[in-house]
């Protein structure tokens, strides 16, 4: 049995190296951006969650529509902050472990800002009523194709910097990333040619629809999220990942099985794809199984370690959501337990543990930590921390109650004696619980975006006092010499 | 805030790397069932990529199986039809309401030459007539205008075939034929005009 | 695994199955699905929904409805029944054939005495066939019946599961993925009067006491109304009516979904949902139907 040997690293090691300035402000500026969408997406949540105790509530304005708020909802958390702060932490940990730093600062602040307009186009249009009608691929064509172009010139950007590291080795996570940089415009421009440019007929539309947003999911977002805990927690441990083969093993089952997901049960499509869908399902059992034995091994069954550090308490909500996520996707692709939990808030809850519980606490935790180490800009941990205990609760108290509540919800719709009003009414206690998650949740994502504002703001006050300084030094050494 | 040690000035943990530990072979054989397994689950439910199966059919021929049996007339569809079209005026048993429509049951002009009875729907029927020896003297619409052939062959079927009639169905063919023969007509029958098809 | 091009090689290999398997194929298949035949005759369904209705699926869309509303019925099983209806006049031994068909009714003294009766129901097709034989042998009267069975069937949501053809000249398709709201596959069947679709959206609580469904008013103008009312205007109770002197008229926004939600049947029995017509009861009270709503079971829809 390999026990590991833990070593303790004290000085600067030259692979860290400092991130360029030019990087650092990209780096920060573009999750100040992650943040912002981040905070608006739940803002939008919150009042969609509200609606259900006063169904009158925003009922005159159409852009605030349930049917518009949620959608805006979804495309601000995925596009706006998960997959941008995914691709910030991607050049991050590509520079951390190439030891490397993007070679064209310039070119990924305007990939940046146009994947960022993108983004905005994309709400607005959803919000004006423009929504394509596709789950997690809502934003309309101007807006997607603008969101993409950003995309893939920051995508160029990192992969020419990975091409040119220095560090030949790969690690892990470096797999997982570029595995990940490279499966999302597959599937966006797949997506966007057959949705967007030339729809296919009737329901060969919703089958790419459903395929997109199951590898937007349970693809991508599960290489970068798993990318990101294999990364910080064997870093901050101080403990090497267990075994490389079994990473191999959990990457290889993620691809061959996790993207052949995604269709519901009771689709009407002919049952071919709902029974491949559902049998890839159970197989990407293997995803989490390894990915456990192999975290468990590398913490040497010691989990308390993982509640220590600030950043490494991100990456331990964010691995317990991701258990509950796989396993419960994994129970419920059973087709007598999909009969119940379909169409229920069980399988909002499931979609919303696995974007914010898992991915975007990973993506948060990895981003005050980056940002930390920023020279010249400085953080609050005060906030940071605020954040964590914010959204940890948020997560329980939004998500938690959805899953049982979606579960009782199924188990009623079964019943044909039971009225429909019935079962809605029912949910309404579990919802009640979730408004509260949705309002803490708000409270946190938004200390974010103003810690990290905050920083900038520090910073340029700094630099244009030191400027100030400069600038009328001559003044006054003139004035000085006069005297 | 400004109180909080800089952290760039704390040295920082080393880059992580990753150990040799080898997979256990448990891992291999949980995937080798998990693979075999999945494939007995499409296997059983998958129809071989069939385009026309649906759960909970699972395959071509559990899918044939239950198509409805065809062969003979369909009453169902006529009765639906009936239901539908007919019923408000001739009423749900058949037996017409006064003043308003007469009777089926037993009626000479339902068990008679289909060719006369067809014609009725298509066009409808004014004017006084005798049914069953009552007199009647109002108007019909052309109720079965819009009707496919086969709807109207159903329902004439099921008004020959039910509430005691017994005669022979009325199949598509001898719609079609008598639409044919009269496609140009627009005004309703008259009882002397149907009398050459008794 | 130390080289990107080799990374960016495997993950290619391992992913195009994904995406051969439900982009290439789906558009290759369902993509090129044509109109069927309905059962029992030649014609095609679906036909294309009418002008209005098309438009209404845009107003669904750009309202969001599939985020609350469903339109996916499923379907856990189909059953063969066998309906006596006329026992014919050999009535001693259709009795006795009754009781020995339908073990259920071997105990009841005259299991003819209430006509129709169910005499086989069950999911062999051999065994429903030869109780037909024999019931039709004896002269008397059996009508065979295929009928879909499952929750959303018993709740009333639609007559068997929904299809790909039913949805096929739909762009986008919409079929939802939240039960917040019943399921809407069917809602033309139970619901078919688009006034009805109108005063719902305009005051969701004034048609389904204590619904949660947010009041679209914006669908709506409420304006003076003129010499004469609009032939337009909404019925509302008093406490959802407007103020004396003004009107609810919906906007052809609100006609057009109206339109398309009276449109959604997805009733036809095809080949790949077979299904016998038949007039069935009242739909259970648990749906959406306003009370003393009349069962008639339309003609044989061409989902329009």
């Amino acid at each position: 049995m390999n026990e590991p040997s833990p070593t303790r690293v004290d000085t600067l090691d030259s692979k860290s190296a400092p991130v360029p300035l030019g990087q650092s402000f990209w780096l920060l500026s573009t999750l100040i951006w992650s943040g912002a969408w981040l905070t608006l997406a739940f803002l939008f949540s919150l009042l969609a969650s509200i609606k259900f105790h006063g169904p009158g509530f925003l009922a005159d304005t159409p852009w605030l529509t349930y049917g518009r708020l949620r959608p805006a909802h979804i495309h601000c958390l995925g596009y706006g902050f998960c997959l941008q702060a995914g691709l910030a932490l991607t050049a991050w940990i590509f520079g951390r472990l190439g030891n490397v730093s993007l070679a064209q600062p310039l070119l990924a602040r305007i990939a940046t800002g146009t994947f960022n307009l993108g983004v905005a186009l994309g709400v607005l249009g959803i919000l004006k009523g423009d929504a394509t009608g596709y789950e997690f691929f809502e934003a309309p064509r101007y807006a997607a194709l603008i969101m993409f172009a950003g995309y893939l010139l920051l995508g160029l950007v990192i992969a020419v910097a990975f091409h040119r590291r220095s560090e030949p080795g790969l690690y892990v996570s470096q797999w997982f990333l570029l595995a990940a940089l490279f499966w999302f415009p597959w599937i966006f421009s797949s997506a966007a040619l057959l949705l967007l440019i030339f729809p296919g007929r009737g329901m060969a539309q919703s089958v790419i629809a459903w395929w997109y947003a199951e590898n937007f999911q349970s693809v991508w977002m599960w290489l970068v999220g798993i990318a990101g805990i294999f990364y910080f927690v064997p870093k901050l441990t101080n403990r090497p990942l267990h075994s490389r083969h079994l990473t191999l093993f959990t990457f290889w089952s993620l691809l061959l099985f996790a993207s052949w997901g995604g269709i519901p049960a009771s689709a009407p499509v002919p049952s071919w794809l709902p029974s491949l869908s559902a049998a890839a399902t159970m197989l990407s059992g293997l995803v989490i199984l390894t990915f456990l034995l192999n975290l468990h091994h590398t913490l040497a069954g010691n989990y308390r370690q993982l509640w220590g550090d600030a950043t490494l308490r991100f990456m331990a909500v964010g691995t317990a959501a991701f258990v509950v996520v796989a396993v419960a996707k994994i129970i419920s692709a059973l087709s007598p337990v999909a009969a119940v939990v379909d169409f229920t808030w069980f399988r909002y809850a499931l979609g919303q543990l696995n974007g914010f519980g898992f991915l975007s606490m990973v993506l948060l935790g990895g981003a005050y930590y980056a940002t930390a180490r920023l020279p010249g800009f400085s953080i609050s941990r005060t906030l940071a921390g605020a954040h964590f205990w914010l959204a940890f609760l948020g997560i329980v108290f939004a998500f938690l109650p959805l899953l049982f509540g979606g579960i009782i919800q199924g188990l009623k719709l079964q019943d044909p004696q039971v009225p429909f009003l019935n079962v809605a009414n029912l949910t309404l206690h579990f919802l009640r619980l979730s408004t509260v998650g949705e309002l803490l949740l708000l409270a946190g994502n938004a200390l974010f975006l103003v810690n990290l504002a905050g920083a900038l703001l520090r910073r340029a006050r700094q630099q244009f006092a030191l400027f100030r300084q400069e600038a009328t030094r001559d003044l006054f050494a003139a004035a000085e010499a006069q005297r | 805030m400004s109180r909080e040690p800089d952290i760039t000035a704390l040295p920082e943990p080393a880059e992580p790397r990753a150990e040799n530990a080898p997979v256990p072979i448990w891992i291999f054989t949980v995937s080798f069932v998990a693979l075999f397994w999945a494939m007995l689950y499409f296997d059983q439910r998958g129809a071989w990529f069939n385009p026309q199966v649906y759960a909970p059919y699972k395959s071509l021929s559990h899918l044939q199986s239950f198509q409805p049996p065809t062969g003979g007339p369909n009453l169902e569809r006529g009765r639906s039809v009936y239901e539908n079209v007919c019923a408000l005026c001739h009423n749900t048993d058949g037996a017409g309401k006064p003043n308003q429509a007469p009777t089926f049951i037993g009626s000479e002009w339902v068990l008679g030459n289909p060719a006369r009875l067809i014609r009725i729907p298509i066009h409808g029927l004014t004017g006084p007539i005798t049914v069953k020896g009552e007199s009647w003297n109002l108007n019909m619409a052309a109720m079965g205008a819009a009707l496919s052939d086969e709807d109207l062959a159903a329902v004439l079927t099921y008004m020959r075939q039910s509430w005691g009639n017994k005669a022979s169905p009325i199949t598509e063919e001898q719609v079609k034929a008598v639409r044919a023969e009269t496609g140009n007509r627009s005004q309703p029958w008259t009882a002397d005009e149907l009398k050459p098809f008794e | 695994m130390n080289r990107g091009p080799l990374i960016f090689l495997a993950a290619f290999l391992a992913l195009s199955g994904s995406w051969y398997t439900y982009v290439v194929r789906p558009s290759m298949q369902l993509g090129r699905f044509q109109q069927t035949n309905m059962l029992g005759g030649s014609t095609l369904y679906p036909t294309a929904r009418p002008g209005l209705a098309q438009q209404g699926l845009e107003v669904y869309r750009a309202q969001g409805c599939a985020y609350c509303h469903s339109q996916q019925v499923g379907q856990e099983g189909t059953r063969f029944q066998l309906l006596l209806t006329e026992a014919g006049t050999n009535t001693a031994e259709v009795a006795t054939a009754v009781k020995k068909l339908a073990p259920q009714l071997a105990g009841t003294a005259d299991p003819l005495a209430s006509l129709p009766v169910a005499v086989y129901s069950g999911e062999r097709r051999y065994d429903f066939e030869a109780a037909s034989r024999t019931l039709n042998a004896l002269g008397a009267k059996a009508v065979p019946q295929v009928v879909p069975y499952g929750a959303d069937i018993a709740r009333g949501w639609g007559k068997r599961r929904t299809i790909a053809e039913d949805f096929l000249f739909d762009s986008p398709t919409l079929p939802g993925s939240q039960r917040v709201g019943p399921d809407l596959a069917s809602v033309g069947l139970r619901l078919p009067d688009p006034r009805w679709h109108l005063r719902h959206l305009y005051a969701p609580a004034s048609e389904v006491k204590g619904s949660k469904m947010p009041p679209y008013r914006y669908l709506f103008e409420t304006r003076r109304v003129a010499r004469a009312p609009s032939p337009d205007a909404l019925q509302l109770p008093r406490e959802y009516a407007p103020p004396a002197g003004y009107e609810v008229v919906p906007t052809p926004d609100a006609l057009a979904l109206a339109a398309y939600l009276v449109s959604l049947r997805a009733d036809a029995p095809l080949f790949s949902a077979p299904m016998t017509i038949t007039s069935t009861a009242a739909p259970t009270a648990d749906t959406n139907a306003p009370a003393g709503a009349t069962a008639t079971t339309p003609a044989p829809a061409i989902n329009q």
